[in-house]
């Protein structure tokens, strides 16, 4: 016997009841259910829909669905990473090693003859609100795509979340206080070289979470989630 | 899973074996085939297939396919071309562990 339509609706339902908030693993946990039940009903088939389910879950063990939620929240960070890691890259490979190479040393000459501690203030503020700005029109972006299926992917609030990487936000602040606690004088070659690529590298890197990733979001969605096509 | 510590650590490998083999599967379809091919001894449990599917797949070695099977979507997983070259890697490295220990259990004693 093969589930109906409504019983498929149902275990879509059940997945949220326990704690599946996204698509993608519902999807996969309720093609898995709906096998162990057909699976199920072929030896037992007096078993009703909602035994067979319960019995099925009981697989899952005492935590039900929560450790299958959680290893997947860690693979799929795990995947953006590398994709933050694989994009960064880029920059320190020809062709864009020059433009990071002149960033450095643009950056590198404009402290040594323009240095002063409230350019850094000055500058920070800056990247602060460009940081807000760029995270406030993704998010809209990513809303009304929420809009549109209705659905929730886990890549997608990964992407849109930032992973781990949300403390970029924090960062001009962090800088802003460091300087200003700063003595006198302007800080030696080494050190001014040190800050340029060490303020560069950051920048890269937000850049890649703030803007690169999320404007190939659409495509690294649909490398992550086939199902996507389905649902739109 | 029976003696489920020392198989823990071959899952994956036995995972990828199967993809090997058959091309493309689906969860479901892994559980009961590892259990066909034990006779029933090694039972895949729920709880740790899922998560070592998703972590082969994060790490590249894994990619999906969906597909409308009857009224519902199925979630296939086969290997990609990295995901081969490390099968072999770790088919060599199970079987010469599978050796290491026989040769513990059952010593040979004269050489």
């Amino acid at each position: 016997m093969k589930l109906s339509d409504e019983q498929i609706q149902r275990l879509y339902r059940f997945t949220r009841e326990h704690f599946v908030e996204h698509y993608d693993l519902q999807t996969e946990l309720v093609d898995h259910l709906s096998n162990a039940i057909e699976e199920e009903w072929k030896e037992n088939p007096k078993l009703s829909f909602e035994e067979a389910l319960q019995k099925e879950f009981k697989k899952f063990g005492v935590f039900g669905f929560m450790d299958v939620v959680e290893k997947r929240q860690s693979a799929l960070s795990k995947k953006y990473h590398l994709l933050i890691w694989k994009h960064f890259k880029e920059f320190f490979t020809i062709p864009k090693l020059i433009i990071t190479i002149s960033l450095v040393v643009g950056l590198f000459y404009f402290f040594k003859y323009i240095f002063f501690y409230e350019l850094m203030g000055i500058g920070m503020i800056l990247w602060f609100v460009l940081l807000i700005a760029a995270l406030v029109y993704e998010k809209r972006k990513m809303k009304k795509r929420k809009n549109q299926t209705g659905k929730k992917w886990m890549f997608e609030e990964i992407i849109y979340g930032y992973g781990s990487f949300s403390a970029v936000f924090a960062f001009p602040i962090h800088m802003i206080n460091i300087f200003s606690n700063h003595g006198n004088g302007i800080p030696n070659d080494y050190i001014l070289f040190g800050i340029s690529l060490f303020l560069v590298a950051v920048f890269l890197g937000s850049y890649v979470v703030v803007k690169i990733i999320p404007s190939k979001a659409e495509e690294y969605l649909k490398q992550t989630y086939p199902e996507y096509a389905f649902s739109n | 899973m029976k003696n489920s510590s020392l198989y823990k650590g071959s899952l994956n490998t036995i995972i990828m074996k199967l993809l090997e083999e058959k091309g493309r599967m689906y969860g479901y379809e892994i559980t009961q085939k590892v259990k066909a091919i034990t006779l029933g001894e090694l039972n895949i449990t729920e709880g740790a297939l899922y998560p070592a599917l998703h972590k082969l797949e994060a790490e590249g070695l894994l990619e999906v396919e969906v597909e409308k099977v009857d009224n519902r979507l199925r979630k296939y997983y086969k290997l990609t071309e990295k995901g081969n070259k490390e099968t072999v890697n770790r088919l060599a490295e199970l079987e010469e562990f599978i050796k290491n220990m026989q040769n513990i259990v059952n010593p040979k004693l004269s050489y």
